[in-house]
């Protein structure tokens, strides 16, 4: 039974609080990544359930049983460092090897499984080289050749793509992804990158200052985001979040008053609920369409900006009160600068945030 | 690197210019040979001291005009090790190959008499190799006993604890200690009357303990002072390195289940080789080198006398300077050995690691 | 919600590497167990001298309150530091000064002295090997680290001989002079591994900004290396604070250190080892390096890292 569970975990450092009532479940085969900015909590998070740091609240379960007095030798859990962590007194084989000295394995047991692993990650040639001597991208199979030539209970990784270009995180990234899938275990990935963590991950934690704002699936923290936070986390280009003033709402459709315009927009059903107040309108740059001319649902927007994306191109514009609109069009459509656009949102991805900065949904 | 040298050609030899240092060397030395063969001490020195002067200048004006940072900054140090250091070395080398006696002014040369005499019959020559085996035995048991102990004073000086500011300064205190004062004191501890070892040993076996007595027990003595004062410099150096291991190794290898011992043998002891390799070959040479402490605790008399004791003795007391050179330079073509051997090691590991 | 560990103190929750009391309570008492021998010098320091030599020998300066039998307790008294600068020198005659405090301020003058001397020359010259190599860079540094490796008998011969011709022989420049260069082969070594661990980025920016080498060594280079200064410091403070040989050898009656006449003051007289003077100058003589390796230790230790532990 591979899960892992965290119920309310706090850690405090003296007065400073690092992770605050944090809660997450993890199915067996599940992947889930805690993403955030630095600084959010996530590492110290991760080292709660691996027993590097002491939880100073909650409960840390592993396998249906609690862990939170056991040193880290008790949980059977594997760790990918960041640093990768190799030992570089020993060769490669050795470093992999080295978690099945526990076991007591005879030694042609552990060249196989050893070997197996090494297959998998295509380590083979390597196999007797230090860790001094290898590239940056065989260090990093090599640590998780190490954590996955045992049968732990779970798998963690921090941040475990960070010191890898651009290219090796791509192949990286699906490596992984394969490995993890073939072996169902609970894993959980730290990451600040949300490239990583919508393409890995079943799903993911959004955290920021010790906190979970959000879990949910990579669709449903893009599509649904909680609160404003999440919202301009998740999504490149950043998502466009504007405030507003509400006037009143009537037959899904919301009337605000929105850059200086007075604008009609669809909404959801959930908007009844608030009194005519403050609000943040957060629309997606792709989720504009482009009209030709002014209508009761558009935002007009100077365009001040344009950069050139290849497929796409993503316009820089300017409100009439000098609020900052991303727009991202396909590039067919040529735009030039000082144009005025029409912008008219897409309702069925349109959010409106209450004043607390929650997402305002059924 | 960041040498901002001009890259000027080297003047050629016998050219007679200001910078011209090879020149300037080659010169030098000639002359202070001559001098040092020809004239007496005093004068030979002055010339030698002149022709350095030379030297020095030529360097000195040669790195100025090559914009040869490197050599101004690296001049006055070679300076004063070269006349604190290496010339007394060659002089002393030198006259390892003369009879030369310290009172009066006649010079023979005799080529490699004094070896000879040193290496097999001398009046004095029992006492010089039982001298060099009582060294050697002295050196590899107080070497021992400082590596174990200041192995293991470092691995409980490891960790972040309460007071650990405090406890540390004690024990560092014994490698501050005066020999002086340390040997006297030792030799208190050990006096057959008023020592407290000798009280502790007559509470228990009834009789009074002489530990300066025997050989064995006269070498214990030394060696057991001797380790307490230095292990805590072993203590430094390995605990340096102890402390230097990243700590995620330790935080892999707890969750990768290694074992403590497997630990430290695959993880710590790598980290620290060096620095043991390193504390083996100085605390070695010192110990080579005692004189102070023997001096102090034997005050002649045992037949504990170390090579060190025994050249002074020579030299000042019997008048035999040129043979206490050549007994000196004996036991530093065995210091240079060792310091090779070490290298020849050290890097033979590095290569294979 | 501890483990045993850590009711002990041997452990702490907040990680691996840290400890508590328990931990404190074991290097306490092998601590002071080491101490032993050091703590008797200073008590003896404090005996009245009747009860220094004594069968038994004395322990303790309190009785702790009846938990150590009376024979082993001594009156505690502070006559003997007097004693180390005004003494009766020949029986019968009046206390005079020994010069003792002649002797502290040479000791404390050619120590400091001679190891700044060798700072300032060796960090230069060590940055020189670091910063601008060499053609023979390995070969010197080599050359350089086996003086320090010369065994003493091996120099002293033509030193003292040298001296004498000179003139130099019991002057403070000649003896200055040679600590300097004891200290130097240590200073440079050490000093060197720290400047190979600066990266150049910093310098070459400021290089570029217009900086003379001056200022980049001044401004940039050094400050970065204080913790390296700080150990050189301590280190050579303790080698050239005890050396006896040379001092024995070369000092003169006016620039005598500590050690050469705490040997003299305490042997010559006829009467034997004066142990109470002895440990009270000894006492008084360890204090100053006490407390600058104590209030430096951090920076010793941060030194000792950095400086050693490259390749």
């Amino acid at each position: 039974m591979s899960t892992i569970e965290v119920k309310k975990i706090t850690k405090k450092y003296g007065e400073f609080l690092a992770v605050k009532d944090a809660s997450l479940s993890v199915k067996a085969g599940e992947v889930v990544c805690l993403l955030g900015p630095s600084g959010c909590g996530k590492t110290t998070t991760l080292r709660m359930i691996a027993g590097l740091e002491r939880a100073t609240e909650g409960d840390v379960i592993i396998a249906g049983k609690r862990m939170n007095e056991l040193p880290p030798q008790k949980r059977d859990i594997a760790m990918v460092f960041q640093f990768y962590a190799l030992y570089p007194a020993l060769n490669v084989g050795q470093n992999i090897a080295m978690p099945l000295h526990f076991e007591k394995l005879s030694k042609e047991e552990t060249d196989r499984r050893v070997n197996k692993v090494a297959k998998i990650l295509h380590l083979t040639e390597v196999l007797d080289r230090m860790p001094g001597q290898v590239s940056e991208g065989e260090k990093q199979r090599i640590a998780v050749a190490r954590a996955i030539v045992r049968d732990p209970n779970c798998f963690l990784f921090d941040e475990p793509l960070s010191r890898l270009d651009v290219e090796l995180r791509h192949s990286m990234r699906g490596q992984i992804k394969e490995v993890l899938s073939n072996l169902s275990k609970a894993t959980v990935i730290v990451t600040h990158d949300q490239l990583e963590a919508l393409t890995m991950a079943d799903r993911i934690a959004i955290m920021r200052d010790g906190m979970i704002e959000q879990v949910g699936t990579p669709h449903e923290v893009f599509a649904k985001p909680a609160n404003v936070f999440v919202a301009s986390f998740i999504g490149t280009p950043q998502m466009n979040l504007m405030e507003a003033d509400l006037k009143s709402f009537g037959k899904g459709v919301a009337s605000v008053t929105l850059a200086g315009n007075a604008v009609e927009m669809a909404a959801d059903p959930a908007v009844s609920t608030l009194r005519p107040s403050k609000v943040m309108i957060g629309i997606r740059p792709r989720a504009f369409t482009a009209e030709s001319s002014a209508g009761k649902s558009t935002i007009p927007a100077q365009a001040e900006l344009i950069e050139p994306m290849g497929a796409e191109t993503l316009i820089h514009a300017r409100t009439k009160l000098g609020g900052d609109i991303r727009v991202v069009v396909p590039r067919t459509q040529r735009i030039k600068i000082g144009e005025v656009l029409h912008l008219k949102p897409d309702p069925k991805q349109t959010h409106f945030f209450g004043e607390n900065g929650r997402a305002v949904r059924a | 690197m960041t040498t901002t040298a001009q890259f000027l050609p080297a003047p050629p030899l016998l050219s007679p210019v200001a910078h011209n240092w090879k020149l300037a060397l080659l010169a030098g030395l000639v002359v202070s040979v001559i001098a040092i063969v020809l004239f007496p001490a005093r004068l030979s020195l002055s010339v030698v001291g002149a022709m350095a002067a030379l030297v020095a200048a030529a360097f000195a004006v040669n790195a100025y005009r090559r914009r040869y940072y490197g050599g101004l900054l690296v001049a006055p140090a070679i300076a004063v090790l070269f006349v604190m250091n290496i010339f007394p070395l060659l002089w002393s080398l030198g006259l390892s190959f003369f009879a030369y006696q310290s009172n009066n002014q006649s010079i023979r040369f005799v080529g490699l008499n004094n070896y000879i005499k040193v290496l097999t019959n001398d009046i004095a020559a029992p006492a010089n190799w039982d001298a060099l085996i009582n060294t050697g035995m002295f050196v590899v048991f107080t070497v021992a006993l400082q590596m174990i102990t200041g192995f293991l004073l470092a691995m409980l000086f490891a960790k972040q604890f309460p007071l650990r500011k405090y406890l540390l300064i004690l024990v560092l205190t014994p490698m501050m200690l005066s020999v002086v004062a340390s040997g006297v004191f030792f030799s208190y501890y050990y006096d057959p009357t008023f020592g407290i070892l000798s009280y502790v040993m007559g509470e228990i076996t009834g009789n009074q303990f002489i530990l300066m007595d025997s050989k064995v027990g006269a070498v214990a003595g030394i060696v057991f002072t001797d380790a307490w004062m230095w292990a805590p410099f072993v203590m430094l150096l390995v605990l340096a390195g102890l402390v230097s291991v990243p700590k995620y190794l330790y935080e892999a290898a707890a969750i990768d289940r290694v074992s403590k011992a497997r630990q430290f043998w695959t993880i710590t002891f790598p980290y620290i080789r060096g620095l043991l390799m390193l504390a083996l070959l100085f605390r070695t040479i010192e110990a080579f080198k005692l004189y102070d402490l023997v001096y102090i605790l034997i005050r002649g008399g045992q037949d504990t006398k170390t090579i060190a004791y025994l050249i002074t003795e020579i030299a000042n007391e019997q008048n035999k300077t040129s043979e206490g050179a050549a007994l000196s330079y004996v036991i530093l073509f065995m210091v240079i050995v060792l310091t090779n051997l070490y290298l020849y090691l050290a890097n033979r590991r590095n290569q294979g690691a | 919600m501890t483990t045993l560990a850590e009711k002990f103190g041997l452990r702490k929750a907040s990680g691996v590497g840290e400890a508590g009391w328990g931990h404190t309570l074991i290097v306490a008492l092998v601590s002071l167990i080491y101490f032993l021998p050091v703590l008797m010098i200073i008590f003896t320091a404090f005996k009245p001298s009747a009860q220094a030599l004594s069968v038994p020998p004395t322990l303790s300066p309190t009785s702790l309150f009846g938990l150590i039998p009376d024979q082993f307790v001594f009156t505690p008294t502070l006559e003997n530091f007097g004693q180390v600068f005004n003494r009766v020198m020949v029986s019968g005659n009046a206390a005079e000064p020994t010069g003792f405090d002649v002797f502290f301020f040479n000791s404390f003058f050619i120590s400091s002295v001679s190891v700044l001397l060798a700072l300032v020359i060796g960090t230069l010259a060590s940055y020189g090997f670091s910063r601008y190599p060499l053609k023979g860079n390995d070969t010197y540094l080599f050359i350089i680290l086996t003086t320090r490796m010369l065994p003493a008998i091996v120099v002293i011969i033509p030193i003292i001989l040298m001296f004498r011709t000179v003139g130099l022989s019991g002057s403070y420049v000649g003896i200055i002079m040679l600590y300097t260069a004891f200290n130097l082969a240590f200073t440079i070594w050490m000093m060197k591994s720290f400047f190979d661990e600066l990266s150049y980025d910093v310098e070459d920016a400021a290089r570029i900004d217009g900086s003379s080498e001056i200022k980049v060594f001044l401004k940039i280079c050094l400050p970065q290396v204080v913790a390296g200064l700080a150990a050189t410091f301590v280190f050579g403070l303790i080698l050239t604070w005890n050396e006896f040989l040379f001092a024995l050898l070369l000092t003169g009656v006016d620039t005598r250190t500590v050690p050469v006449a705490m040997n003299q003051a305490v042997s010559s007289g006829g009467r034997g080892t004066d142990w109470t003077l002895l440990a009270s100058i000894e006492t008084l003589f360890l204090i100053p390096v006490f407390l600058v390796t104590f209030f430096l230790q951090d920076h010793l230790l941060r030194g000792v890292t950095f400086g050693t532990v490259k390749r």
